[in-house]
C-alpha cells in the first residue's frame, strides 16, 4: 500500500503535544483505543438465492410492481447478515415506501411532459420543425435532464437507504443538498469531460466529499480530510500508461483478426454466407473470437483501470473517519478486478440470474477488507431527531441506476 | 460466557450485554454483568421486526421507541416465543431453502415459458380484442410521423379506386372493419401496413409495377396483413419480449436489457419472416375468392428478381425480415386468370394518381 500518511495521525499530534509520526498507533502517550476490527458478513449465498428467486417469480406475476417488496427484503437479509464490532446492521426500510416514491417520480415527470406540450401548442403554434415533434422534445429534454437527475436521484437515494439504516438502534443518515450535488456533480463531470479526464482526481475528491462529511450515525458526522493533489501523481501515471495500452490493445486487435480473415481466403460471398447462415462451428469460432478480443482488451486495458479504482478507493477510505473510529482497507488491483469485471461478466453470463452471486461476493469483499480501527464512544452518540424521507428512491428507480 | 442478549436503548449508541426474564406481563431486560435491571417493557406493548428468513437474528421492540432487544441465543428465543404468543416470529423456522429454491426456480422456469407463449401465441387471439378505435389511433400517428416530410398523391379517381378494391378484398377476408389506402410521392418501390387497416403505397412501386395484377397481387397481401393484425401482434410481441427479459433481469440490470434487445431483434424479424409468408397465402386465397387474376403477387417478385438477381432475402439469412422471395415465388404462383382487379378507366386514373 503506498498511501501517504494517515491525516489522523497529525490531528492526534497535535492534540497530544508529542512529536513524531507514522500511523496512527504511534500517536502514543495518551494512546486512544485502536483496536482493530472487520465487520463480518455471515449470510448464506443459498438464502439469498430463495429470497431472489421468490423476487423473480414476483416480478414476472406482478409484471414487476413487486420489486420495490423484493429490493427491501433482499436489503433486509444483507444488512442483518453483517456485524460490526459484534452488533448487526437493521434495515428497516419498507416496499410501500419505495413504491410512492417511485410513483411520485412518475407523476413528476407527467407534470413535465404536460408543461412541455402547453408551452409547445400556445407558444409554438404550428410546428417549427416539420420531423420534430413534442414527443421528441419531451424525450430529448429527459435525456438532457436526465443525467443530473441520475445524480440527484443518486443522492437522494443514499440517504433513504441510510434513513432506513440502523447500528445498535441508532439510524444513520445523510443530511445536504441532493439537488445541490447533483449541479456540482453534473457541472464536474461536464468540465472533465471538456479536459480529457484530466480532472479525474479533483472531481472524485470533490464528489466522495459530500457523500462522507454529510453522512451521519445518529448525532455524530463523519470526517473527510481527502486532497485532490495527493493522487495527482498516481493519476497522472494511470492516465498515460492508459492511452499506451489503448493503443497496443488495438494493434494487437487488428493484428489478430486481419490475419485470421486474411488467412480464410474467402470470397465476400462466402463471408457472406458464413454470417447470414450461421452453422455451429461458425458460432463457435464468433464467440472464440469474441472471448480472444475480450482477453486482449481486458489484460491491457481493465487492469489499469483496476489499478487506479483500487489506489482511490483506498486513499478515500483511508480519509474518512467517524469520531474515534478510522478507516483503512488494503483493497488489492486483482480484488477491484474481482468487484468491477469479473462480476460485471458474472451478470452479463447468467442474464441477469447471477445478482445474488454478485452482493454475496461483494459482502465477502467488504467484511475482508474494511478495517476499523477504534470502537465509537457509544455514550456520547445520540439518536438524531432528523427520521429521513418519507418515502424512498423514486428518481433513482426512474433513471434504472438503483442496484441493491 | 458471552450474554445471551444485547440491548440497545435507542437514545445511545451504547451496546448493553443483557439477559431477560419474562414474567406474567413484564419483559424484564437486566444487565448481564451485576443483574441490575435495564428496563421493564409490557408484554402488550411488544412486537418483532423481521423474521428468521430475512433476519440473521429478529429483533424485539417495545412499540413507539428506538430501544431493540437482540436475544442472541436462539434457545431463549424460542423460550420466549412458546411463553408469548405474539412473540412466535421470533422462533418461527423458515422453509428448508432448498425447497425454496427448488420451487422458486421450477415456478420461474414455468412462467418464462407460459410467459413466452402468451407472447409468442397469445397475441393471436388477444390482438382483435384490442378496440379498433384504438389501433386507428395508433396507425395514424405513426403514418403522421412517418410522411410528415414526404408529399400525399391525391388524385382523386385513383385514389378511390385503390380504396374501392382494398375494401372489397378486406370484405371477401371477412374483415368487419373499413380499410384505407394512402399513396406515397416518390420510392421505394414498397408498400407496407399500419395498426388500424391503414395501407401505405409509395408511387414507384405503382409506376414499376408491369400491369394492374401485380399492384392487385401486393394490395391483396398487405390486406392480408391487415386481417391477421400483424402491425400491432409485431409491436405486443417485441414489447412482451422487452418485458419478460427486463423483469427476469429483476429489474435491475441495463446490461442484461441491451443484450435482451439483441436477441429482440432477431426474433422480431423470424416473426417478419412468418408474417410475410401467411401474408402471400391470404393474398393469393382473397384473390381466387373473388375470382380475380391471382398471379400478381409471383409475377412482381419475378420481376423484382430480375432486377437485382441475387436474392437478397436469401443471402442475409437470419437477418431479412422477409422469406426468399424465391421461396415466396414458388408458394403464390398462380395461372393468370381471372377477372381484371381495376376497370380500364379505374386503372388509368391509378397510373396517374400523382399526376
Amino acid at each position: 500500500m503506498s498511501d501517504a500518511t494517515s491525516p489522523w495521525a497529525k490531528a492526534a499530534v497535535a492534540s497530544s503535544g508529542v512529536p513524531g509520526s507514522a500511523g496512527p498507533a504511534a500517536a502514543a502517550p495518551a494512546a486512544p483505543d485502536l483496536t482493530p476490527s472487520r465487520p463480518i458478513y455471515d449470510g448464506k449465498l443459498s438464502e439469498l438465492y430463495a429470497i431472489y428467486l421468490r423476487h423473480v417469480v414476483l416480478m414476472l406475476l406482478t409484471l414487476g410492481w413487486s420489486r420495490f417488496w423484493g429490493r427491501t427484503r433482499l436489503r433486509r437479509y444483507l444488512w442483518s447478515h453483517v456485524s460490526v464490532l459484534g452488533d448487526r446492521f437493521e434495515y428497516r426500510g419498507r416496499g410501500r415506501e419505495l413504491l410512492i416514491g417511485f410513483l411520485l417520480a412518475v407523476v413528476m415527470l407527467a407534470v413535465w411532459g404536460g408543461l412541455m406540450y402547453v408551452v409547445w401548442v400556445e407558444v409554438f403554434h404550428e410546428r417549427p420543425f416539420s420531423s420534430f415533434g413534442v414527443f421528441d422534445a419531451f424525450s430529448l429534454s429527459v435525456v438532457l435532464l436526465g443525467i443530473p437527475l441520475a445524480f440527484v436521484g443518486h443522492y437522494a437515494g443514499l440517504r433513504y437507504k441510510l434513513s432506513r439504516t440502523r447500528w445498535r438502534g441508532i439510524r444513520c443518515g445523510l443530511a445536504g443538498s441532493a439537488w445541490r450535488y447533483g449541479a456540482s456533480a453534473t457541472g464536474l463531470t461536464f468540465v472533465n469531460v471538456m479536459t480529457a479526464q484530466l480532472l479525474t482526481p479533483v472531481v472524485s475528491v470533490k464528489l466522495a466529499r459530500p457523500r462522507i462529511v454529510n453522512l451521519r450515525y445518529g448525532t455524530l458526522p463523519l470526517e473527510f480530510a481527502g486532497r485532490a493533489s495527493d493522487i495527482y501523481g498516481r493519476y497522472l501515471g494511470y492516465y498515460f500508461l492508459n492511452i499506451v495500452a489503448w493503443v497496443v490493445a488495438a494493434i494487437v486487435l487488428i493484428g489478430a483478426i486481419g490475419g485470421t480473415v486474411g488467412g480464410l481466403d474467402l470470397s465476400e460471398e462466402e463471408f457472406l454466407t458464413l454470417f447470414s447462415q450461421p452453422n455451429l462451428r461458425t458460432v463457435l469460432l464468433a464467440l472464440a473470437a469474441a472471448i480472444g478480443a475480450y482477453m486482449v482488451f481486458g489484460l491491457l486495458v481493465l487492469p489499469l483501470r483496476c489499478w487506479w479504482q483500487a489506489y482511490l478507493f483506498r486513499y478515500l477510505v483511508s480519509r474518512s473517519r467517524a469520531g474515534n473510529v478510522l478507516f483503512a482497507t488494503a483493497i488489492t488491483t486483482r480484488q477491484m478486478w474481482g468487484f468491477m469485471v469479473l462480476n460485471y461478466g458474472i451478470v452479463v453470463l447468467t442474464l441477469g440470474l447471477g445478482w445474488p452471486w454478485v452482493m454475496h461476493r461483494t459482502m465477502k469483499l467488504i467484511s475482508s477488507e474494511l478495517w476499523l480501527y477504534g470502537a465509537p464512544d457509544g455514550a456520547s452518540i445520540h439518536q438524531s431527531a432528523d427520521r429521513g424521507p418519507r418515502f424512498g428512491e423514486g428518481l433513482l428507480d426512474m433513471f434504472d441506476v438503483g442496484g441493491v | 460466557m458471552t450474554a445471551p442478549a444485547r440491548f440497545y436503548d435507542g437514545e445511545t449508541a451504547q451496546a448493553h450485554a443483557a439477559s431477560v426474564r419474562a414474567t406474567a406481563g413484564e419483559l424484564i431486560i437486566l444487565r448481564a454483568a451485576d443483574g441490575g435491571a435495564l428496563v421493564r417493557w409490557p408484554i402488550a406493548e411488544l412486537a418483532v421486526l423481521g423474521d428468521l428468513t430475512h433476519e440473521a437474528v429478529p429483533l424485539l421492540m417495545r412499540r413507539g421507541s428506538d430501544a431493540r432487544l437482540v436475544i442472541v441465543d436462539p434457545a431463549l428465543r424460542r423460550q420466549l416465543a412458546d411463553l408469548v404468543p405474539g412473540l412466535a416470529a421470533l422462533a418461527a423456522q423458515p422453509t428448508a431453502t432448498t425447497r425454496r429454491i427448488v420451487g422458486f426456480g421450477t415456478t420461474l422456469v414455468a412462467l418464462i415459458g407460459l410467459f413466452w407463449l402468451a407472447i409468442d401465441y397469445g397475441t393471436q387471439y388477444a390482438v382483435p380484442l384490442l378496440p379498433h378505435g384504438l389501433q386507428v389511433k395508433l396507425g395514424e400517428s405513426v403514418f403522421e410521423a412517418l410522411t410528415a416530410n414526404e408529399t400525399l398523391c391525391e388524385g382523386e379517381k385513383g385514389v378511390e379506386a385503390l380504396n374501392r378494391l382494398a375494401n372489397r378484398m378486406a370484405r371477401a377476408a371477412d374483415y368487419p372493419h373499413d380499410v384505407v389506402v394512402y399513396v406515397v410521392n416518390g420510392g421505394p418501390v414498397n408498400a407496407f401496413t399500419l395498426p388500424g387497416g391503414i395501407l401505405v403505397f409509395y408511387s414507384d412501386l405503382i409506376e414499376q409495377a408491369k400491369d394492374r395484377a401485380q399492384v392487385a397481387g401486393i394490395m391483396a397481401h398487405e390486406i392480408g396483413h391487415v386481417v391477421h393484425h400483424h402491425p400491432v401482434k409485431g409491436v405486443v410481441r417485441q414489447l412482451g419480449v422487452d418485458l419478460l427479459v427486463r423483469l427476469v433481469s429483476g429489474g435491475y440490470s441495463d446490461v442484461v436489457s441491451t443484450l435482451g434487445a439483441g436477441g429482440n431483434l432477431l426474433l422480431g424479424l423470424r416473426n417478419g419472416r412468418a408474417f410475410e409468408r401467411d401474408a402471400d397465402a391470404t393474398g393469393v386465397r382473397i384473390l381466387e375468392k373473388m375470382e380475380m387474376r391471382a398471379d400478381g403477387i409471383a409475377s412482381f417478385f419475378e420481376q423484382m428478381l430480375e432486377k437485382e438477381p441475387k436474392d437478397a432475402a436469401a443471402a442475409i439469412g437470419i437477418w431479412s425480415s422477409h422469406p426468399p422471395t424465391g421461396e415466396r415465388i414458388a408458394a403464390t404462383r398462380r395461372p393468370a386468370t381471372g377477372r381484371p382487379p381495376f376497370t380500364d378507366a379505374e386503372w388509368k386514373a391509378v397510373r396517374e394518381v400523382c399526376k
